[in-house]
């Protein structure tokens, strides 16, 4: 995709995606080539802007979240350490009291 | 804002995890250590955590604000509530501990309902919408938190259920959670 010269004249092309293929297709020449080039890289900067926004704004709130995942191991780990001292053990995923214990 | 666990209360979980795994192998003078290792550790450990989950409520409540003191205040009440409601009238430490865990997740699953209803409320200006890419984002949060809520929750439950005839590890542990009236409610079916 982009501006060609050829006989000192200004073609502007972009491409599609036609299933497998991609396609060349003519947009303009001379200013208008210009214009409509400057006009797609404004776009494509846009885009740009707007995905590196958003990316930020997941890892803020994944950065906010991520206190949970401190909490949630050491529950995990007190649980299951709380549950064998006191005699526990697990049968099939099933939390059972042992004999005797 | 510090919101991950101390290097050291990480390597006291370690070395209590280790200590699981041994008992689980059927090592029994581990079982002892263990004992040890949960009296020794555990208080810290819970206070810490208890105090992070604390602490990571409020950023959450603060995004979901969004700067309005009155949403902020009110949030803050509701969970002090909720928090009161869950761990009941005399909670032991883990029961303080899962009880922060489920109102962290409550609190989430909240933001991220607010998130969404707002992204897909008719009055939002079409510029201000965020990408699909990012809602699939909230989607698969929503997901996740809802299934660790309710796991949160049964974790709750089973720990209620083993601690009532079990005389078990005693932790001493000082952690205030606000009074209340409201009795201890039924244990979810779930």
């Amino acid at each position: 995709m982009g501006l060609e010269k050829r006989n000192g004249h200004v073609y502007y092309y972009k491409s599609r995606r036609d299933g497998e293929k991609v396609r060349k297709v003519y947009v303009g020449a001379g200013d208008f080539a210009h214009l409509a080039a400057r006009q797609d890289e404004a776009e494509r900067l846009r885009r740009e802007e707007e995905v590196a926004y958003w990316e930020a704004e997941r890892e803020r709130l994944e950065r906010s979240t991520a206190f949970l995942g401190e909490l949630e191991e050491a529950a995990e780990v007190l649980i299951r350490a709380y549950l064998l001292a006191s005699g526990f053990h697990q049968h099939k995923g099933q939390w059972r009291r042992q004999r005797g214990a | 804002m510090e919101l991950e666990l101390h290097k050291d209360v990480k390597d006291r979980l370690g070395e209590l995890r280790t200590l699981s795994e041994r008992v689980e192998d059927g090592d029994n003078s581990a079982r002892k250590e263990l004992r040890r290792a949960l009296r020794e550790s555990a208080p810290e450990v819970i206070s810490q955590a208890s105090d992070i989950g604390r602490r990571g409520q409020r950023v959450l409540i603060k995004t979901v604000a969004a700067n309005d003191p009155l949403t902020e205040e009110a949030l803050v009440a509701r969970l002090e509530l909720m928090r009161a409601d869950i761990a009941g009238p005399d909670p032991s430490p883990l029961e303080v501990l899962l009880t922060e865990r489920i109102c962290s997740l409550w609190l989430l699953i909240e933001v991220l309902e607010w998130l969404v209803s707002a992204q897909l409320s008719g009055d939002l200006p079409r510029e201000q919408r965020s990408p699909m890419s990012f809602l699939q984002h909230v989607f698969k949060w929503q997901e996740s938190a809802n299934r660790r809520f309710l796991c949160a929750i049964r974790e709750l439950a089973r720990v209620r259920k083993l601690q009532n005839n079990v005389p078990g590890v005693q932790v001493n542990t000082q952690i205030n959670v606000a009074s209340t009236e409201s009795q201890r409610g039924e244990e979810p079916n779930c």
